[in-house]
């Protein structure tokens, strides 16, 4: 490179360098320095260009089309003549899955970042930080291998009995703690040492044999649950919750160590117990990296298209009741993979448009919740550096 | 609340992280044995005669006189099988009408039965496509067209609150009092030699090519067009990505301009997958017209914009990881600061930016999203390095979603599915090891 020549010369003849060298010098700095800064402001220019590139095709399908029966409408029949595009049960299958993914995700992925910075010690963090860059690095067309030739028939032929088991495995200790929790709430105020104790064992009793009736109650229901396809909105949500997993933990355990040690110790002194710490100091303190960590991560499961194309049974169909994940969904991007073969021989058309439009949706979302979680991050970046 | 409840909390509070902990770790197991388990089936197996006559024919792979006289021998068992069947045929020529009729359709089951586990019947004109020449190759496929033979599968309908149910009825009943009624006995006793099952080392699957749209033969093409992909993603990612490393870390002042680059850069690490192979489409194949439609070139572009974000990422922190001693050292020496970026920091980071290349290149690997638009086909003899300008390729990650969900005997080829799924896992994966074991040597390395 020029700059390199120069450098060369000024080793040779350290002292001497003319006035003219030194302006060539100075010329070759500045050509070298601004040829970086056009490699680095490529990447800007490709985010350019995608949203050009996008909207460019999305935007005759809105001119034929218009907004109305895209966003309202769930009526998707694009080879039909005249067409039907509707894509509201799309965007809301999109919206299911992504929810659902969430809902398993996030309390599992904070847990976990918590424990991995303030719960295990260094010599086993060593070794849980492969495992989840392994999990984040399976591709995601294993994963949708996965979830369509083994979830899916196990979901189909054993469904109640696993809904059932995992009913009973992650949610009794949860009933558990609530029960001994509350006896010893409502027991709090009585003073007279030897009444309360006879009123906790009779709560503890009382409240045990409520909460075995309602876990055993709803087991049963759920083990009379048929479900009728494996390939539904619970299979996906599940099978995208493990890809959110990885970022959701690595991200929100970064913010969790931002938050310094002088805060836990100040907690410590006042007398907390550790959960304590975290669940009321440490978790308020690093609340806004770990809604950027969530953030991204749900990102990941809107985004994701080979799991959900291949195990959402592609449906477009909104669910009957609306909150019911064992029927198929539909999803964005499954949509844009799988017409998209089809739709490319009709170029100019409604049918080729309506997917550049799904796109667009799909980038502006992603675009905004990105600029959201890096504003979030930079924010409690700056308060915790100036306190 | 009291000091014993609060300290149950604390206690089952830790539970719960390291709970949470073990089922990401489990999820793993749960997903990557049956992979494993399924995938090491494609290549060690129990192989019949079938399979070493496909072999001899497709692949001129295998010892003649050895497999001929095998063939001998299980044709000597064969041709009992074919006699049975002449003789009910002649049988059934003198039948009663109605009679007729309804054996007729029967037989033409234990037929089609009979054919899927032998190859074509004597009489039988020669099969268009190379699934239907030769019988079942895999001794577990096998057994389970043997069960297809020796029973019907029929649905009961009878209550209509539940699911049908799958029941069985055995054949042999159907034929009660026709000659046929010997065959199945036959069939059942004598499996293993009529198949002459043998267990199978088939290092061919790596390294043949597809026959008759993968029913046989191995995943050569889709290894190879992975393996270009990814490797012509990274020949255009990599240099760019540390170039602009290079500007972020050394030369960048902080300012509007520098964080909207930045802000760029996340952005682009967030597109979702899809979005990019769009992008492909109509921007690389649709406007610059790098090839008439999808190729190589095309695919190969798309997927270095989707790990550009990676690379720059993991140069630069490579790059703030040097200890800032080396730079200091270089220019008291009189270097330029180009000098020493070139010749001092830059080759200090080299670990560090190789290892976040791996990652890339793993991820290029295993991305599927963004080639099915711009350089995936679902059939296709590997291509040459000439090619890669201009036809597409099939692929690995491709392949895989293609085999599984579009083929049209998706679930008798799930052995080659589940090859196809350890071969991608397993190249992701080691690369991601070795990248995990270079970066703990590099920490090593720089605490000294």
């Amino acid at each position: 490179m020029a700059g390199e020549s120069g450098g060369e010369c000024n080793r040779t003849n350290a002292f001497v360098v003319s006035a003219r060298k030194r302006t060539m010098q100075k010329v070759a700095k500045k050509a070298g320095e601004s040829m970086l800064f056009a490699v680095a402001s490529f990447v800007a220019v490709i985010v350019l260009f995608i949203f050009y590139f996008v909207a460019r095709d999305a935007f005759p399908f809105f001119q034929i089309r218009g907004f109305t029966e895209f966003f309202t409408s769930s009526n998707w029949y694009p080879a039909d003549d005249p067409g039907e595009f509707g894509a509201l049960a799309i965007i809301y299958g999109s919206l299911m899955v992504t929810l659902g993914s969430a809902l398993i995700a996030v309390p599992m992925g904070v847990a976990a970042a918590i424990c991995l910075s303030d719960i295990l010690p260094f010599s086993i963090r060593q070794y849980a930080k492969p495992v989840i860059e392994m999990l984040a690095a399976i591709p995601s067309v294993a994963f949708g291998f996965f979830a369509l030739v083994v979830l899916a028939p196990l979901l189909q032929n054993n469904g109640g009995p696993m809904l059932m088991w995992a009913w009973w495995i992650l949610v009794s200790p949860f009933v558990l703690l609530a029960v001994i929790v509350l006896s010893d709430l409502l027991t709090a105020k009585i003073i007279e040492p030897k009444r309360r104790q006879q009123m906790h064992i009779f709560l503890l009793i009382l409240f045990s044999f409520l909460s075995i009736f309602l876990l055993f109650k709803v087991g049963t229901v759920l083990y009379g649950i048929q479900i009728l396809t494996g390939t539904n909105a619970l299979n996906v949500s599940i099978i995208l919750s493990f890809m959110a997993l990885p970022t959701i933990v690595s991200v929100s355990e970064d913010a969790l160590q931002a938050v310094g040690r002088d805060i836990r110790e100040g907690s410590y002194a006042l007398g907390a117990t550790r959960a304590e710490t975290i669940l009321k100091t440490v978790l308020p303190a690093g609340s806004s990296g770990i809604l950027a960590a969530v953030i991204l991560g749900i990102m990941r499961a809107l985004g994701e298209t080979m799991v959900v194309w291949m195990a959402s049974g592609n449906s477009s169909q909104i669910p009957e009741p609306w909150f019911n994940y064992l029927q198929s969904i539909r999803t964005l991007t499954a949509t844009i993979a799988g017409d998209m073969g089809e739709a490319d021989q009709v170029t100019g058309s409604a049918r080729f448009h309506v997917l550049f439009a799904m796109g667009l949706l799909l980038l502006i979302i992603s675009f905004v919740s990105n600029l959201i979680s890096e504003r979030i991050v930079v924010r409690q970046r700056k308060i915790l550096s100036g306190q | 609340m009291n000091i014993g409840t609060r300290k149950i909390l604390d206690r089952s509070f830790t539970a719960v992280g390291i709970g949470s902990i073990i089922v990401m770790a489990v999820a793993l197991m749960i997903v990557v044995v049956p992979i494993i388990t399924n995938g090491i089936g494609a290549v060690f197996f129990t192989g019949t005669v079938e399979h070493r006559k496909m072999l001899f024919s497709e692949f001129k792979r295998g010892d003649s006189e050895k497999l001929s006289s095998e063939v001998a021998s299980s044709d000597r068992y064969r041709a009992k099988v074919y006699g049975m069947l002449t003789d009910f045929e002649a049988e059934l020529e003198t039948m009663a009408p109605e009679k007729k009729v309804e054996y007729k359709a029967k037989y033409a089951e234990v037929r089609a039965a009979l054919q899927a586990l032998f190859g074509p019947l004597p009489g039988d004109p020669e099969p268009m496509l190379t699934r239907f020449k030769y019988g079942q190759t895999r001794w577990e496929k096998a057994e389970e067209k043997l069960h297809d033979l020796l029973y019907e599968t029929k649905w009961d309908n009878s209550n209509p609150d539940v699911m049908a149910k799958e029941y069985f009825v055995s054949r042999a009943i159907g034929f009660q009092g026709t000659s046929l009624v010997k065959l199945f006995p036959y069939v059942k006793d004598n499996m293993e030699k009529l198949l002459l099952p043998e267990f199978t080392f088939y290092w061919g699957f790596i390294t043949d090519s597809s026959v008759d749209s993968h029913f046989f033969g191995g995943i050569w093409p889709e290894i190879q067009g992975t393996f270009f992909l990814a490797v012509g993603a990274m020949l255009f990612a990599f240099p760019l990505g540390v170039v602009a490393a290079v500007y972020f870390t050394e030369y960048a002042r902080p300012g509007f301009l520098n964080s909207m680059l930045r802000s760029a850069n996340s952005t682009l690490a967030g597109v979702p997958s899809i979005v990019f192979g769009m992008f492909g489409l109509a921007f690389f194949i649709n406007t610059l017209k790098v090839s008439e439609s999808k190729s190589v070139i095309a695919g190969a572009l798309t997927l270095a914009i989707m790990i550009l974000p990676t690379i720059i990422r993991a140069a630069e922190e490579a790059i703030l990881a040097v200890p800032k001693t080396y730079r200091e050292a270089s220019l008291s020496l009189g270097s330029s600061k180009w000098n020493t970026i070139a010749t001092v920091i830059l080759p200090a980071a080299l670990p560090g930016i190789i290892t976040g290349g791996i990652i890339s290149l793993g991820r290029a690997a295993g991305e599927t999203a963004p080639i099915i638009f711009t350089a995936a086909v679902s059939v296709g003899s590997a291509i040459g390095l000439a090619d890669v300008l201009t036809s597409p390729t099939p692929a690995l990650s491709w392949n895989i979603y293609n085999l599984a969900s579009e083929h049209e005997a998706a679930a008798q080829i799930r052995h080659v599915q589940y090859g196809m799924v350890l071969a991608l896992v397993s190249i992701v994966l080691m690369l991601n090891l070795s990248a995990i074991v270079l970066r703990a040597r590099i920490s090593k390395k720089l605490k000294g």
